[in-house]
């Protein structure tokens, strides 16, 4: 549920938008976490975006990855997403909401980095055939990037709490 | 917001209410910890977050040019919409906050209504067709009791720092026509010197206080809602919740709303003073 957006003011209610965004991070999740290790329970992620400037989706996957990390729900791997579009020939990663309103296609990849497998993707608009491998190409490692910054917080957590316990974790 | 609590607990903080010692040591009087962070939203107009005890809000203020109501053709529009996010509890998931966000909404509007008090008429643009109306959004991130107090300190402190495209009005009679300034630069600020903040003061056994924590809610019996201007004035007043309370002790609430009122206008316009000369806008 977005209030505090870009351009709209006031209430928002659980719109159709929301709720498919919503069905999507739990399929994402519903992959990634050891359900296993939780029979006959249920986790229950919650997404408040605070304020939007393009990549919501993105942010909302990243953020629930760090979130169940935080919680010490066990997953297979990170899921890390990243935004795209095509602009002359170029590939663009990480648009706001300015070059969204552009209406070029716009690509949004999550992915589990280890293993590079692709958990979701969504394309809105259109996307010529020709550009379809280099934009894969270049998310993937967008992907990558951020997997890179979320390691290096999880990585800070773990120091502090061992440091707790005064414990020095090798990481 | 049910919290389970034994006899024995409830019996304790009415008892800690009644002798002005309260089970976290602070006295009737006293609020908990305030923390104030402007200008957090840069793409709103204006913005704050505010952090008391275990309550936090996040408000978001946006400015769009509106028609004008027919009955007030000469002052501007103050929409309040106030939000329970899921993020703070799991009862607050689709229609289970429902209820409390109505009551927010209800009680923010009221407390900020009275055009006798806000300085709307800064707001007009055109007098009988066009004027500026904040779209206000409160949303509450956490709740830990007292949230209607911290919702309106953040939304002085929202209003203090809403910057509003200058508007250049030609033309004459009829053909009246506006220009709102592109430059993000041309912009003016709302006078908050004048604006009411919410003390609620809970009534608690036999006595009362104001800022309560979760629990210390629960155990109460109806609360009174007062609007202090930093004057020192009542701009407004609503009882709530169930409970009767006794008239005279309802004289003593808002004698002490407004004194804990007076004190928090204070510290909060020295806070936003000095922020002032922080920032160059």
């Amino acid at each position: 549920k977005a209030v505090v957006s870009t351009q709209s003011t006031g209430k928002m209610t659980a719109d159709k938008k929301t709720t498919e965004v919503g069905v999507m991070i739990q399929n994402t999740f519903e992959a990634a976490v050891m359900l296993e290790k939780f029979p006959k329970s249920q986790i229950d992620i919650y997404v408040q975006v605070l304020q939007g400037d393009g990549g919501e989706r993105c942010v909302a996957i990243n953020a629930t990855t760090l979130a169940l990390i935080n919680a010490g729900i066990p997953l297979k791997d990170y899921v890390c997403a990243c935004a795209a579009t095509v602009f002359q020939d170029s590939v663009l990663l990480d648009i706001n909401n300015l070059e969204e309103s552009y209406r070029g296609p716009l690509f949004m990849l999550a992915v589990m980095p280890q293993t590079e497998s692709i958990v979701q993707l969504q394309l809105d608009h259109r996307l010529h055939n020709d550009h379809l491998d280099k934009v894969v190409r270049e998310t993937i490692q967008g992907c990558r990037d951020i997997k890179v910054l979320l390691d290096r917080q999880v990585k800070e957590w773990t120091v502090e709490a061992a440091a707790a316990y005064e414990i020095k974790p090798r990481v | 917001m049910a919290t389970r609590l034994s006899i024995n607990e409830i019996r304790y903080i009415i008892d800690g209410v009644e002798q002005d010692f309260r089970t976290d040591g602070r006295a009737a009087e006293d609020y908990r910890h305030v923390e104030l962070e402007s200008r957090v939203l840069p793409n709103t107009n204006g913005s704050a977050r505010c952090k008391l005890g275990k309550t936090e809000v996040l408000v978001g203020i946006k400015a769009e040019v509106v028609d004008v109501d027919v009955h007030a053709p000469h002052i501007g529009k103050l929409v309040i919409t106030a939000d329970c996010s899921a993020v703070a509890s799991p009862k607050f998931v689709g229609k289970g906050s429902e209820a409390l966000e109505n009551d927010l909404t209800n009680i923010l509007s009221f407390i900020y209504h009275s055009t006798e008090t806000l300085p709307l008429k800064e707001l007009c643009i055109l007098p009988g067709k066009s004027c500026w109306q904040l779209n206000v959004d409160v949303l509450f991130v956490q709740c830990g009791g007292n949230l209607f107090d911290v919702a309106s300190i953040a939304l002085k402190a929202a209003l203090h720092n809403t910057t509003l495209p200058k508007v250049r009005v030609s033309g004459e009679g009829i053909e009246m026509e506006m220009e709102v300034a592109d430059d993000p630069y041309h912009v003016w600020k709302l006078d908050v010197s004048n604006w009411p903040i919410c003390i609620t003061l809970y009534q608690i056994g036999c006595s009362f206080a104001v800022d309560p924590s979760e629990e210390e809610v629960a155990c109460s019996e109806g609360y009174v809602h007062v609007g202090v201007l930093p004057s020192g004035d009542v701009s407004s007043m609503e009882k709530s919740g169930a409970g009767n309370i006794d008239p005279t002790v309802l004289l003593e609430m808002v004698e002490v709303g407004v004194r804990v009122g007076e004190d928090i206008h204070n510290q909060l316009d020295k806070q936003l003073e000095a922020e002032k000369s922080l920032a160059k806008l």
